[in-house]
């Protein structure tokens, strides 16, 4: 079979506590396809899956896909990953891809949140929560069934709030009793919501604060996807925050990237063993059109 | 007697597996054995009269069951761990216990073993001075006084000066001994892990003084007679903190792309760095435990009674010495390591982080209760922070 050094791919999975991602990219880095599916309890089959996902969504047959970089809680558990990377350095190389002059990134998922410093595209630090879901999809979850309501629902309501309720409790379990507490003194509904998020948001802000938020920061995870928590965020941060288009994926995307950069370091230091001839002229291809 | 049939590191590992191996045969054949708590009691006293001291750690691999009725969750899970184990009779082959004030917690472990563990015939707390001035030096040589006497009634002999420089010579040369170990991971790679120093040294905590030396030579010789070595790797650390006795910290480290080639931690140098000086008498000891060893339980100002403090001055007195540990053991990263409400360490990894910075040298700081399946979730940060190295 021929192949086509353009037509190499690389590609990142993202094996999140909740979500599984997958983004294949090509030799440009350009983003050819993107696959979010629920990790579940299988993590080796749902890799497997959601691989198969996407590269037929990107139209790509897995021979041709020749770097793997898998990053997330579950990244040791994808058998055909070439190398592992952190999702904190994979977050950081996916942010700083969509937004180059980022220098930080806040990122909550299910069930952590993480504050990254980036300069020049670099993690230079770095924070992460500890074993605790205030602060995370979880908490919101939780919230969304207490209230019985969808998240995205839950968001848009909040919405409607200018004075939200305080939620003091650290706790995600005395947060639910205190959002039951507050509903029974008869608060409005749009206000408690507006108050859920800003009780979330200012778990990770504190952790955010830590490290000194420098502008322009960035909002990713799944959690980044509720209008509710972007408001919330902007108003507890003082500053506006950006987030992409899909803000569930930039650990896959910069997992995807970093494959790309490292199968080519390889090819550079002569030490990519397969028969891989065309990840050479993929290289020369992509050094010769320059970034 | 009975003679080892391992040596070297081999010997280390067993007994660092079951760390009251040795001390139970010494015992049965007459020996006393005398716990004690931190790095603060003179061991050097404990040796002079004939007795094996024993550095009590906690176990990261027992679930603390026991320990409720003495206290709630918010006390330091080490220390916690600790009076668990004594209460499930675990050092049961220990004739006495000498707790020190090195923390509040610390000495009040001493005060709840007789409340709890009651199984050692001989008890004493040392109260340590927070500060390092020469009143305080007095002071703690006082402590020590009564310590010695204490420990003379129960031992049925009295300590002769002869006696005791022999102890602090012994002691000494063990020091000696530990700095010459840690010599071998100035290399790159180092040509021992960051996991057999922990067994080494964790055992040495388990042996007479003179066994814990020829331990100490054999594995010197050992190690620089083999020809596997470690490999080299990207990051070479520093891990700072409190007591860490267990090689499953830095398995973790040492299972990413790093290296872990000096620590300040008091399962460590803490313990090795300062000898006893001559004339090795009390005030010898005293100036030994407060003045020359490192920990952050004393605090140490620039100048005393100073009124003003000069904070880069400060910063310099009190971290100084790791400047000079991370450019003799060619460090390019520090982790920073506590037990969970470990206010005594809590308190100086802000400044200790900023004088890193100041130094270029970047840093994390990890927290863990104490047990070993709490490490897991420290993993990846671990694993990043070796990923943002150079």
């Amino acid at each position: 079979m021929e192949y086509e050094a353009s037509k190499l791919f690389f590609a990142g999975i993202d094996i999140g506590s909740t979500m599984s991602k997958v983004v294949v990219v090509d030799a440009g880095g350009k983003m050819l396809g993107y696959v979010v599916g629920q990790t579940g309890a299988e993590h080796r089959r749902r890799a497997n899956k959601v691989m198969e996902d996407v590269l037929l969504k990107a139209g790509v047959p897995l021979d041709q896909v020749a770097y793997i970089i898998s990053t997330g809680y579950g990244r040791v558990n994808v058998p055909f990953a070439d190398r592992q990377v952190t999702e904190l350095t994979c977050h950081a190389k996916g942010v700083a891809s969509l937004f180059p002059d980022v220098r930080t990134a806040i990122d909550i998922g299910g069930q952590d949140a993480k504050v990254l410093k980036i300069k020049g595209g670099r993690l230079t630090d770095f924070l992460t929560n500890d074993k605790c879901a205030a602060g995370t999809g979880r908490f919101l979850e939780v919230a969304a069934e207490t209230l019985g309501l969808g998240l995205n629902e839950m968001g848009q309501i909040s919405l409607q709030s200018d004075t939200p309720v305080k939620i003091n409790s650290l706790c995600t379990i005395f947060a639910q009793q205190e959002i039951i507490s507050r509903l029974s003194e008869g608060q409005p509904l749009t206000d408690i919501l507006a108050g859920v998020y800003i009780a979330v948001t200012t778990r990770v802000v504190k952790l955010a604060r830590q490290l000194k938020v420098e502008p322009p920061v960035v909002f990713t995870g799944g959690v980044a996807k509720n209008a509710g928590m972007v408001k919330a965020m902007q108003t507890v941060l003082g500053t506006p925050v950006l987030v992409p288009e899909e803000p569930l994926i930039t650990g896959a995307l910069g997992a995807a990237i970093l494959a790309r950069d490292e199968a080519f370091k390889l090819v550079k230091d002569g030490r990519y063993t397969m028969e891989k001839k065309q990840l050479s002229e993929a290289y020369i291809e992509f050094t010769e059109k320059g970034r | 007697m009975v003679i080892a049939t391992t040596k070297g590191l081999s010997r280390a590992h067993e007994v660092y597996a079951d760390r009251g191996l040795r001390v139970r045969e010494l015992r049965k054949a007459g020996k006393k054995v005398i716990g004690y708590i931190c790095l603060y009691p003179p061991i050097e006293i404990i040796t002079a009269l004939d007795m094996v001291p024993f550095r009590v750690f906690g176990d990261m691999s027992e679930p603390i069951t026991a320990a409720d009725q003495v206290s709630t969750t918010v006390v330091c899970p080490f220390l916690r761990s600790i009076i668990d184990l004594g209460i499930k009779g675990k050092f049961n082959f220990l004739d006495g216990i000498v707790g020190a004030h090195t923390c509040d917690i610390g000495m009040t472990l001493l005060i709840s073993w007789r409340d709890y563990v009651k199984d050692a015939p001989f008890t004493h707390l040392i109260d340590v001075p927070h500060t390092d001035h020469a009143p305080a030096v007095d002071y703690f040589e006082g402590q020590i006084n009564s310590f010695k006497r204490h420990l003379e009634e129960f031992a049925g002999e009295k300590l002769t000066a002869d006696k005791l420089k022999k102890a602090c010579e012994l002691h000494n040369k063990q020091r000696k001994l530990v700095r010459e170990l840690y010599d071998l991971r100035k290399s790159d790679p180092p040509m021992l892990t960051s996991m057999e120093n922990t067994e080494v040294l964790v055992a040495l905590f388990s042996l007479p003084v003179d066994e814990g030396n020829e331990l100490l030579e054999d594995v010197i010789r050992e190690i620089k007679g083999r020809s596997i070595k470690p490999a080299r790797k990207k990051a070479r650390l520093l891990v700072w903190g409190p007591v860490f006795d267990n090689t499953s910290l830095y398995e973790l480290i040492e299972s990413a792309d790093a290296n872990v080639v000096i620590d300040d931690t008091c399962v460590g140098t803490r313990a090795f760095w300062a000898d006893v000086k001559a004339p090795y008498d009390l005030h010898a000891l005293a100036q030994r435990y407060l003045v020359d060893l490192k920990c952050p339980r004393t605090y140490r100002d620039t100048q005393h009674q100073e009124t003003v403090r000069n904070y880069d001055k400060d910063l310099d007195s009190r971290f100084n010495y790791i400047k000079k540990a991370i450019t003799d053991w060619h460090v390019n990263g520090a982790i920073l390591q506590s037990v969970k409400y470990c206010d005594t360490h809590g308190y100086e990894v802000p400044n200790l982080r900023h004088y890193l910075d100041t130094l270029g040298i970047p840093s994390i700081y990890i927290e863990h209760d104490y047990s070993e399946r709490s490490l897991a979730p420290i993993k990846t940060r671990v694993e990043a922070f070796v990923e943002t190295l150079g």
